[in-house]
């Protein structure tokens, strides 16, 4: 019992521990890593963690072995993550895309600090927010989750490990320095099923399996080195048999179904928070640590009679597009707060169906976005009318 | 284009050639072959004329993996003014095919009804011709004659470029050879076809093959006006005999790729390589059964049947 | 330390549970004939280590290789077992994580000179430093095969390549030397023509607990060959050494003349050591760890 909260099994947990533990607690059993700030800390707690439940944590060389070496690990069967920060995301894309390819489930997070290139290591931004989507080379699947509080990081963290399995696809958690470095007090909440979600294993006779061949949720079942499958696994375009191929109408199949999965399990995979959108005049999208200053900054607008509201995607990508067409309906502005020069923005122009006028709040100083940056742009918008 | 169109399905009249000058679509040629046959010196000299002639030219390649026996092709588009590189199936005026079975795969690519198939009799069994991968299948080569194929395009020659090429004195002029035959289909001056070819050749080698080049004008004009042509017989690819006693030493012809390894290391000198460029164990009863050409193999051709040879034994 | 093998009659006999080796049961026999251009060395290196998989009775089941990208990272495709084609020089790493998470796999690495020394080099090194069980087979073409023959890191000096057109002048990497610097617990070189030998050496690799590293002379024929007319595909096998003719296999000296090393090339094992194996010394960790934790 906390003392302070009243509430069972809280703890002061900071962001980056948050993700460890959350990766722990939905059977994470591998991590490989390489140092950056400002996601250390996730490899540190997991040094500690891992080994003490069977699991394995390696430090590689950089992260470009770190990314190989967590989809090794998670062809050998078991759930695996690896953790960085903007130069390691970047190192990361060639394999990442391998991963997305080859559909071989696993994690990355990405906490982010300010760029480009070294830039602000110990500051939070969200400029890798369409480096998360469009990263690495080629059209792939994407599925981004950006929690928005230590206990969201838990619970996300451990929910990515879910739609990875069940999706065979790599999962990428996007949160940044902020958040990561911040200490709450949180209630954890029970990630058992998460836990219990594996991946389908193949069963029946090797013979007659096809390792890319999509059940009809678009995935198909993994055969686990071991079992007799004996199966090829390449980052070549292949054919529903594993084997290379280049014949247009098997690669045509092969890519459809591939970016298909993530449509076809959008109701799975979508999450958001919507405060206060019903009615509003103003909807205020933000993300991650944005979030919290915009959900203070609706409250206090709408105590100022302004009708405020927040929409803040979870789900980052695939953009939930249909719920956020549905709560900026009566709109009639809408501020993308982003701690980038606008990135998202450029979605939200895409995907909007009314008249809403849409309007950027952007800082790339290394300072979060404040509830009073926010409601100063919202006046300026009314004002302006 | 369309006014290509013609009844007659053998004789092309000298007026039809194809003069870009006078069409509103781009003339269409398609070169195939294998690696290492010159291909892309085929499409290389058409292009460079097709540009000093003035006409716009657009030319794409896809090489096999930089391999010998991968396949290669190269669209070549030219005319007043030409938007997509790539030639449609059933668009191309001309489909030059330096290897036969490379020929008959692409001729879909052919306009059905005034296209013109020109190939080199040549074989070069490439891993990929083998229909059937299984073991102890026949060579899926396909078996389609030059009166096949001619059943099935407007106009279709078969010429032993290569040997022909051979006996002027250089078996890699096939090539030139075959721009000899191609140049009889289009309406560009001679001249300009040898000044480009003269260029593009190693400087040694010009005079083979601006004779071959001759020559493959000859043997098309020939043939359209029915003379008798030499070189024009179809040589048909002989199966490998597969002897159906297991002999001590098996060798999987579908495999091999006549690279003479197990010719040359043969410690007796058992083993030749047979015309089709197929391993064979010439003389058995010299074999020793000692393994050298098995394991150097880098094809996994050759099987040394341990039951007979302690039968043998 | 170095390793003669003789070539006897009854080589070919060696046997695992008394069967005769026999590569098509190792091989997806419906993928072939394979890709590879005539002559080329990879096909005899993959003979080598089927045949010395075969030699130490492992499961096919249990076998996982992974391979880079490269005319080399091709050859595991055809081997009947758990394979993974991955990321042009990461398959080391790629087989760290695979290790790590599943000690009963044997895990097999190929990779090419390019993959293994260039780009993937730095995984090289720390995979030689962590001497993780893993068996790592480079073949050593000294080109860059796949991509049409340019220069690699142990292409020889003079040797003409699409991206050393006046010969090369770069040093070469001896790839042996630097893994037995970086620690690796078995190190050796071979040619292909001496195939048993290369078998055994292998052998000694997949037995070996800890990192084995072992370096493949093989032929690129088509590419490297042809630009350096380095003769005929037979010709090419024949310059690794002075003579083919079985009773040459049983030679004293283990220096091959290598024509296109003066200096002679050096075979043979050349590190075999008992540095403890990273993956039983971290599950030894972990296992106290486990311990500490579930008491009281
Ligand atoms: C990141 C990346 N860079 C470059 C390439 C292109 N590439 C493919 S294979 C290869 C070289 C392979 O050489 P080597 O490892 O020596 O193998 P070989 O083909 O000679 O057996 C290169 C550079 C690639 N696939 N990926
Ligand atoms: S087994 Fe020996 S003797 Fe017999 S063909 Fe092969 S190399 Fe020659
Ligand atoms: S070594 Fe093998 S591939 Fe080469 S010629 Fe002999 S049988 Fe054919
Ligand atoms: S290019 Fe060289 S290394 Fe690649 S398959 Fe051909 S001969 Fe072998
Ligand atoms: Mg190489």
């Amino acid at each position: 019992m906390n003392s302070m909260t009243g509430q069972a099994n809280t703890v002061n947990l900071q962001g980056n521990k948050a993700c460890a533990l959350g990766a722990v607690a939905a059977g994470c059993r591998f991590f490989a890593g390489y140092p950056i700030t400002p996601s250390s800390e996730i490899a540190e707690n997991l040094a500690k963690e891992l080994p003490a439940v069977g699991g394995v944590f390696l430090q590689m060389e950089d992260e470009i072995a770190s990314m190989a070496a967590t989809l090794g690990a998670s062809m050998g069967g078991i759930k695996a993550m690896t953790a960085t920060s903007g130069p390691g995301f970047s190192l990361k894309q060639e394999n990442l895309g391998y991963g997305m390819g080859a559909e071989i489930p696993c994690v990355v997070v990405n906490v982010m600090r300010g760029g480009p290139s070294t830039g602000l290591p110990t500051r939070p931004a969200q400029g890798d927010i369409m480096q998360t989507r469009w990263g690495t080379h080629g059209d792939h699947p994407v599925i981004v989750l950006a929690p928005g509080s230590v206990e969201e990081i838990y619970q996300q963290t451990a929910r990515a490990f879910a739609l990875s399995e069940k999706l065979r696809t790599p999962v990428i958690v996007l949160f940044d320095e902020s958040l990561g470095h911040l200490v709450e007090t949180v209630a954890l909440p029970d990630v058992a099923d998460y836990e219990k979600t594996v991946r389908k294993w193949a069963t029946g006779k090797p013979e007659d399996y096809k390792p890319y061949h999509g059940d009809a949720d678009g995935v198909p079942p993994m055969a686990r080195p071991g079992d007799g499958f004996r199966v090829h696994t390449s980052g070549l375009t292949v054919a529903e048999n594993g084997f290379p191929t280049q014949k247009p109408h098997e690669v045509d199949a092969l890519m459809k179904r591939l970016l298909g999965k993530v449509a076809l399990n959008n109701d799975l995979i979508e999450s958001f928070e919507a405060v206060e959108c019903k009615d509003a005049e103003v909807v205020i999208v933000a993300l991650g640590v944005v979030g919290r200053a915009a959900r203070k900054a609706v409250k206090e607008l709408r105590e100022a009679g302004i009708k405020a509201g927040l929409f803040r995607p979870v789900t980052l990508w695939p953009f939930p597009t249909e719920s956020f067409r549905k709560q900026t309906a009566k709109a009639r502005h809408i501020i993308v707060a982003e701690m980038n020069a606008g990135q998202l923005i450029h979605e939200i122009a895409e995907v909007k169906t009314g008249k809403q006028k849409v309007t950027g709040l952007n800082r790339y100083d290394g300072v979060p976005i404040s509830p009073v940056d926010i409601k100063k742009t919202v006046k300026e918008v009314l004002g302006h009318e | 284009m369309a006014k290509a169109k013609k009844q007659n399905p053998v004789l092309v009249p000298e007026s039809k050639k194809l003069d870009p000058a006078n069409m509103t679509e781009p003339v269409n040629i398609l070169v195939v072959g294998v690696g290492g046959q010159g291909v892309i010196m085929v499409s290389k000299v058409l292009a460079q004329i097709c540009q000093n002639l003035g006409y716009q030219v657009k030319q794409s390649e896809v090489h096999g993996m930089a391999k010998r026996g991968g396949v290669v092709f190269s669209h070549v588009r030219f005319g007043q003014q030409v938007w997509s590189p790539t030639i449609p199936v059933g668009k191309a005026d001309v489909l030059i095919a330096l290897e036969w079975a490379e020929g008959l795969r692409w001729m879909n690519y052919l306009r059905p009804d005034s296209g013109v198939f020109i190939a080199d009799t040549k074989r070069i069994v490439p891993p990929f011709a083998c229909r059937s991968r299984a073991l102890g299948a026949e060579i899926g080569y396909s078996k389609d004659t030059p009166d096949d194929v001619k059943a099935k395009v407007c106009e279709a020659f078969a010429i032993d470029a290569t040997e022909m090429a051979a006996k002027a004195g250089n078996e890699r002029a096939a090539n030139t050879l075959l721009l000899g035959a191609l140049s009889t289909t289009l309406t560009f001056p001679t001249s300009e076809w040898k000044e480009v070819i003269a260029r593009m050749v190693p400087p040694k080698t010009v005079d083979v093959n601006l004779s071959v080049f001759d020559q493959g004008q000859k043997w098309i004009d020939g043939s359209r006006r029915g003379e008798p042509v030499e070189g024009g017989a179809f040589v048909p690819l002989v199966q490998p005999e597969v002897n159906p006693e297991r002999t001590m030493l098996e060798i999987t012809a579908e495999w091999c790729k006549g690279c003479d390894i197990c010719v040359k290391m043969c410690p007796e000198r058992c083993l030749v390589l047979n015309k089709d460029q197929v391993a064979e164990l010439a003389e058995p009863e010299k074999c020793t059964g000692c393994h050298i050409c098995e394991w150097l193999c880098p094809d996994f051709a050759i099987s040394l049947n341990p039951v007979s040879q302690e039968a043998a034994e | 330390m170095n390793k003669q093998v003789a070539l006897k009659a009854d080589d070919a006999k060696k046997t695992a549970d008394g069967k005769e080796f026999n590569i098509r049961d190792y091989l997806r026999l419906d993928l072939f004939p394979h890709f590879m251009c005539p002559g080329c060395g990879h096909g005899i290196a993959l003979r080598a280590l089927l045949w010395a998989i075969h030699e130490q009775g492992i499961d096919k089941d249990k076998l996982a290789v992974v391979c880079g990208i490269g005319c080399s990272g091709r050859v595991g495709g055809y081997i009947d077992a758990n394979t993974f084609h991955t990321t042009h020089g990461r398959p080391l790493a790629y087989a760290t994580g695979l290790k790590m998470a599943r000690p009963d796999l044997h895990v097999v690495v190929i990779t090419g000179d390019g993959d293994c020394l260039a780009i993937g080099g730095n995984h090289l090194i720390h995979a030689a430093r962590r001497n993780l069980d893993i068996t790592c087979l480079m073949l050593n073409n000294e080109i860059y095969g796949m991509t049409g023959g340019q220069g690699s890191p142990t292409t020889p000096r003079d040797r003409f390549t699409t991206t050393t057109p006046a010969g090369n002048r770069e040093p070469v990497f001896d790839a042996c030397k630097l893994a037995e610097a970086a620690g690796a617990g078995y190190v050796g070189r071979e040619v292909t023509i001496h195939l048993p030998r290369l078998r055994d050496l292998i052998a000694g690799g997949l037995a070996h607990k800890g990192f084995s590293f072992i370096e493949v002379m093989s032929d690129c024929t088509e590419v490297n060959g042809r630009k350096n007319d380095l003769g005929s595909s037979p010709e090419m096998v024949l310059g690794q050494t002075r003579t083919m003719r079985p009773p040459d296999y049983e030679y004293d000296s283990n220096v091959v003349d290598h024509p296109f090393r003066p200096s002679g090339l050096h075979t043979g094992v050349f590190v075999q050591s008992d540095r403890p194996e990273y993956g039983a010394a971290y599950r030894d960790m972990s296992e106290k760890l486990q311990q500490g934790r579930t008491k009281p």
